[in-house]
């Protein structure tokens, strides 16, 4: 469905992202994993075409759609497939909704745009959605302006927008880091539901590692604009290769064992105009050697998945 | 064991004064809030967003005046203080706030930051500052070069100990931390964990601990107070203790475990937190709650502990 290969992304001199290769098939989620500033969102915002509102563009690698090669696409066509086949959902529902414009037409705009179909059939879809998405009374609901609504509950009317025109490939960049713990749940679940029932691909952008546990089939792990890396889920949990993913995964407490501490990783992740040379990870690595402060490592194949490093292996 | 901090129904009540299209109304963001907090012992308050923790933080440091309650902080009955002696006795208990970026004066050095509290307590001397300025980032893991930069020049988890080291500067005995690792990334979220464990075996101090994250203040306190809507549900004595309070268990299923082969089919509570104005008699937790009943929507449950611990519900599990 969705195939990324060697993707880099540029604005002007800088390369915040650099080598990220993945693919997902349908009805598979991917998991995109990593601290802030390590290009997740960016690798979102290429797969949607939406770099060049940033000043950004794609500098390398290709992105290929369902057959059809993304990265040279005009943006008029684009323009079809966003929104159509590739829908998008966003970190922050309270800033992703028109607040002068009730639910219901704005839902409603996806489906008349992308389908073809006159204000009524839209709206009695835009109902329907709604009511999938465990929305009480939806046709009241569409009368409503953002504002009279909870986060949880505009973050469902965002994600009955992206699915109005029935998409192939959804996209969603931290669907739940602004909302609370019963509410990621509940949202998290309803994501997994629709890729269950309707054979959709998902994209998931999280900083979770439990997240990430819990709903993917896939997982790519990014630090500092690479892929560093990636494989199943079981995989990657049960025996990661990386220590920077070791590492992660370390951070989360986990149980109430006496004995578990945690340590975090020493330092902080590098910003973009920083960079280290060689490895990225090395400042904070424990494994580091004189070769990784000199040559990047690639990102080779090692188990079921693939790992970007000069000491790969399981944790001492 | 002593107490060092004794809260007894402590309660905070907003009003809004209404205007020509709306009517005065009040909320309680704290209803009768009591427990203690024994020396060297961490507490951990939990709850979603607006259900009164970092009002009940604010209110045990008096920066807001409860309305009703008692606080007693060693003894001392923090409400009778008049406030300057509060301002004398905040030496003992300090806080540290959720949003380092926002915490620190953007206009300060570090040093200055960290002489702040001092020059507050009329307790600065010229010729020790910059000692005490370079003994306390050492405390905190950081380098005392740092001493003279400016709050934008380091990272967030930087500013977030720099935070720790300004409330650790007049020596408290007491820390009330606000979500301190909330805005941060989690492998720096583990190194402040880390660091507030060390802290508190190496300086005997007291913590109460504020999070959202359950997960987190399982690891890492020692009692847990559950709160829903201004009001205590729940007081686990230990973070293993058998939870008897539905919102409780609900808030435990929410949390994903890091590991894929412990997949749980969670049937997420649905509904949301009810607005706190014009609150339906009952417990506020029984819309959402799985086991209400019929006494629930009529009467409020109080915390009792015939169940081994504080739990306030009618039908509890």
């Amino acid at each position: 469905m969705l195939e990324v290969r060697d993707l880099e992304v540029a604005f002007g001199q800088i390369a915040p992202l650099c080598g990220v290769s993945f693919a997902l098939e349908k009805g598979e989620t991917l998991g995109i994993v990593g601290e802030s500033g390590s290009g997740k969102s960016l690798t979102a915002m290429s797969v949607m075409g939406l770099l060049p509102l940033s000043g950004g563009r794609i500098t390398a690698g290709s992105i290929i759609f369902d057959g059809q090669e993304l990265t040279k696409l005009p943006e008029a066509a684009y323009r079809k497939l966003r929104g159509g086949r590739l829908g998008l959902i966003t970190q922050n529902p309270m800033t992703s909704l028109d607040p002068l414009q009730k639910i219901g037409p704005q839902v409603d705009a996806v489906a008349r745009l992308h389908l073809g179909i006159t204000g009524q059939q839209a709206r009695a879809r835009t109902i329907e959605i709604l009511g999938t998405l465990r929305i009480p009374e939806p046709a009241l609901i569409c009368d409503r302006y953002p504002h009279q609504m909870s986060g949880g509950m505009k973050q469902r009317i965002v994600i009955a927008g992206a699915l109005a025109a029935n998409p192939d490939l959804l996209v969603a960049d931290e669907p739940t880091t602004a909302l609370d713990v019963t509410v990621q749940a509940q949202i998290i679940r309803l994501l997994d539901d629709l890729v269950k029932e309707r054979a959709l691909s998902l994209v998931l952008i999280t900083h979770d590692m439990s997240v990430v546990a819990q709903t993917c089939d896939k997982v790519v792990v990014m630090y500092a604009g690479r892929a560093i890396e990636q494989g199943p889920v079981e995989a990657i949990f049960a025996e990661p290769q990386h220590p920077y993913t070791q590492a992660l995964i370390g951070c989360i407490p986990k149980g109430l064992s006496e004995d578990e501490h945690l340590v975090g990783i020493p330092g902080t992740v590098p910003t973009v105009m920083n960079y280290p040379k060689g490895c990225p990870f090395h400042p904070r690595c424990i494994r580091a050697e004189d070769i990784c402060t000199k040559t990047s490592p690639s990102l080779l194949p090692r188990g079921d998945g693939a790992v970007s490093c000069h000491f790969p292996g399981a944790a001492p | 064991m002593t107490d060092l901090l004794e809260v007894r129904n402590l309660s905070k009540q907003f009003k809004s004064s209404g205007g020509p299209f709306r009517k005065p109304r009040a909320m309680y963001a704290v209803n009768d809030v009591s427990f203690d907090l024994a020396k060297g012992r961490v507490i951990g308050v939990v709850g979603e967003s607006g259900c009164g923790k970092s009002t009940l933080a604010r209110l045990i440091l008096r920066l807001i005046e409860p309305s009703t309650g008692s606080l007693r902080f060693d003894g001392d009955d923090l409400r009778a203080k008049s406030p300057a002696a509060m301002r004398r006795l905040r030496a003992d208990m300090q806080m540290v706030f959720q949003d380092p970026y926002s915490a620190i004066d953007p206009r300060y050095t570090i040093t200055r930051a960290l002489i702040e509290p001092f020059v507050v307590q009329g307790r600065y001397t010229n010729g020790t500052a910059d000692q005490e300025v370079s003994e306390l980032l050492t405390l905190v893991g950081l380098s005392p070069g740092l001493a003279s930069s400016f709050p934008h020049q380091i990272s967030g988890g930087q500013k977030q100990r720099v935070g720790i080291a300004r409330a650790l500067a007049l020596r408290p005995r007491l820390l009330v931390l606000d979500e301190p690792t909330a805005s941060l990334d989690v492998s720096v979220q583990a190194q402040i964990i880390s660091l507030l464990e060390k802290l508190r075996d190496d300086l005997g101090l007291t913590y109460l601990f504020i999070s959202h994250d359950l997960s987190l203040v399982r690891y890492f306190c020692d009692e847990i107070l559950v709160m829903y809507l201004g009001r205590v549900v729940e007081a686990l004595p230990e973070t293993d203790a058998t939870v008897r309070h539905p919102y409780t268990a609900t808030l435990m299923d929410s949390t994903f475990a890091p590991d894929p082969r412990q997949r749980r089919i969670i049937a997420p509570l649905e509904g949301e937190v009810p607005s706190p104005f014009d609150q339906p008699p009952g417990c506020a937790f029984a819309d959402r709650c799985p086991r209400a009943t019929a006494i629930c929507r009529s009467e409020t449950p109080v915390l009792s502990t015939a169940f081994g611990h504080a739990v306030a519900c009618h039908n509890p599990l």
